[in-house]
């Protein structure tokens, strides 16, 4: 049987029927068996559309995936563009200053460090670099992170931190390294960049975070 | 903190780290997130195409999220971004194929092919079935808001028609679909 009200059921089962119209098709209902019929039968389609499972694919499809994109081969992320202006993004701009210019060569071969050769042709005969300004200035983004992290998620917290730890480590074992060879000029230069990397780490986050109060 | 919502959070946190690993050029932190997604767009995609187009596009759409990765902005979770760009390249999938938009005439029954195994242990697999069986316009307007929960606003956007065709298709769909259970 199919009445006026029938075409309304699914709306009802939605509830997007005004008022009115809600409280005319509930007294229909109370006199019309077929269209509580049809009622129950469609809530029983919703709720089997509802549990519905995913199923995987036959064939693992991520080979091909792999492929087109490139993986297992070195991505090249200059050519990627990145965009990253909130929260979430904050740890794939991390990655991106990890490893983007020098930090890549302490972050990923610390080792190396050791094994460079001075350039006679500057001038470094000592440690060059004053830190302590930068040291400062770090220290204090540094507690004005920890005062605001509650604002930012979790993920983008604990992926902060790491990109953190790394960094430290980076500026450590350039320290180290140039009490070793306090005159090499690269090392001088990358110890600076890589502290301004963290600067500009902490910047970035805080006024994320202070963004999101 | 409960253990569900602890073993919630801490997979959300996961795909979120792994959405920033892989948005930096990380295909390993990519291939997890694959794994975790992809049973849920493969079956998006075979519930609005025909399930031969299933493996490609699903494919495609992984491809064109390494792509699409530098626009995710974390405002919503990896997975709702994911599913979102997935119905995209469905509908642009359509669009090449020349798929146009099936209304269903209420005197057809669009089901009459199927076989009905009413309380069987496949009965989700007739469902299934049956819902592949639609009209295209039906299908789409079902399958996007009674399985996937999009609201008609939301459908008519994305389809290209007004909010009250996406009522009526749902219901012509469900009503479609009730008749099945039935026989």
């Amino acid at each position: 049987m199919n009445d006026q009200w029938t075409d309304r059921l699914s709306e009802y089962v939605d509830g997007e029927l005004a008022n009115g119209e809600r409280t005319a098709l509930e007294a229909h209902l109370a006199t019309c068996a077929d269209c509580r019929a049809t009622l129950g039968e469609l809530r029983s389609v919703v709720a089997r559309a509802r549990a519905l499972d995913d199923r995987a694919p036959k064939a693992d499809l991520w080979a091909g995936v792999a492929k087109r994109i490139g993986a297992g081969t070195v991505v090249d992320i200059r050519s990627r563009r990145f965009s990253f202006s909130v929260p979430q993004l904050i740890a794939a701009s991390i990655a991106l200053i990890l490893l983007s210019g020098g930090g890549a060569w302490l972050a990923l071969k610390p080792r190396q460090t050791v094994a460079v050769t001075p350039r006679p042709d500057i001038g470094f005969k000592t440690l060059s670099v004053s830190t302590g300004r930068t040291d400062a200035a770090i220290a204090d983004l540094q507690d004005v992170f920890e005062r605001n992290k509650s604002k930012l998620d979790t993920s983008t917290v604990r992926v902060v931190q790491q990109a953190f730890t790394t960094i430290d480590r980076a500026i450590a074992e350039a320290r180290t390294a140039l009490e070793a060879d306090p005159g090499n000029a690269y090392l001088n230069l990358h110890l600076a960049d890589t502290m301004r990397r963290k600067l500009e780490l902490l910047r970035r986050v805080n006024a994320i975070a202070t963004a999101q109060s | 903190m409960s253990d569900k919502v602890l073993e919630d959070t801490l997979t959300a946190d996961s795909i979120g780290a792994d959405a920033a690993l892989a948005a930096s050029g990380d295909a390993s932190a990519f291939e997890r997130l694959y794994r975790t997604h992809v049973n849920r767009v493969h079956s998006l995609v075979r519930r609005m195409l025909d399930a031969d187009e299933a493996d490609d596009l699903t494919q495609d759409v992984f491809v064109r999220a390494w792509q699409k990765l530098s626009t995710f902005r974390g405002e919503s979770a990896f997975g709702t971004w994911l599913h979102r760009l997935a119905v995209n390249v469905v509908l642009a999938r359509r669009k090449t194929l020349g798929v146009e938009r099936g209304r269903f005439q209420g005197g057809e029954d669009p089901l009459a092919g199927v076989s009905a195994r009413r309380e069987t242990p496949e009965i989700s697999m007739d469902f299934e079935e049956a819902l592949a069986n639609l009209p295209d316009g039906a299908r789409q307007v079902f399958v996007l808001h009674d399985v996937e929960g999009y609201r008609h606003e939301e459908i008519a956007r994305m389809l290209g028609v007004v909010p009250g065709t996406s009522k009526s298709q749902l219901h012509h769909a469900r009503m479609a679909l009730r008749r099945y259970l039935d026989r």
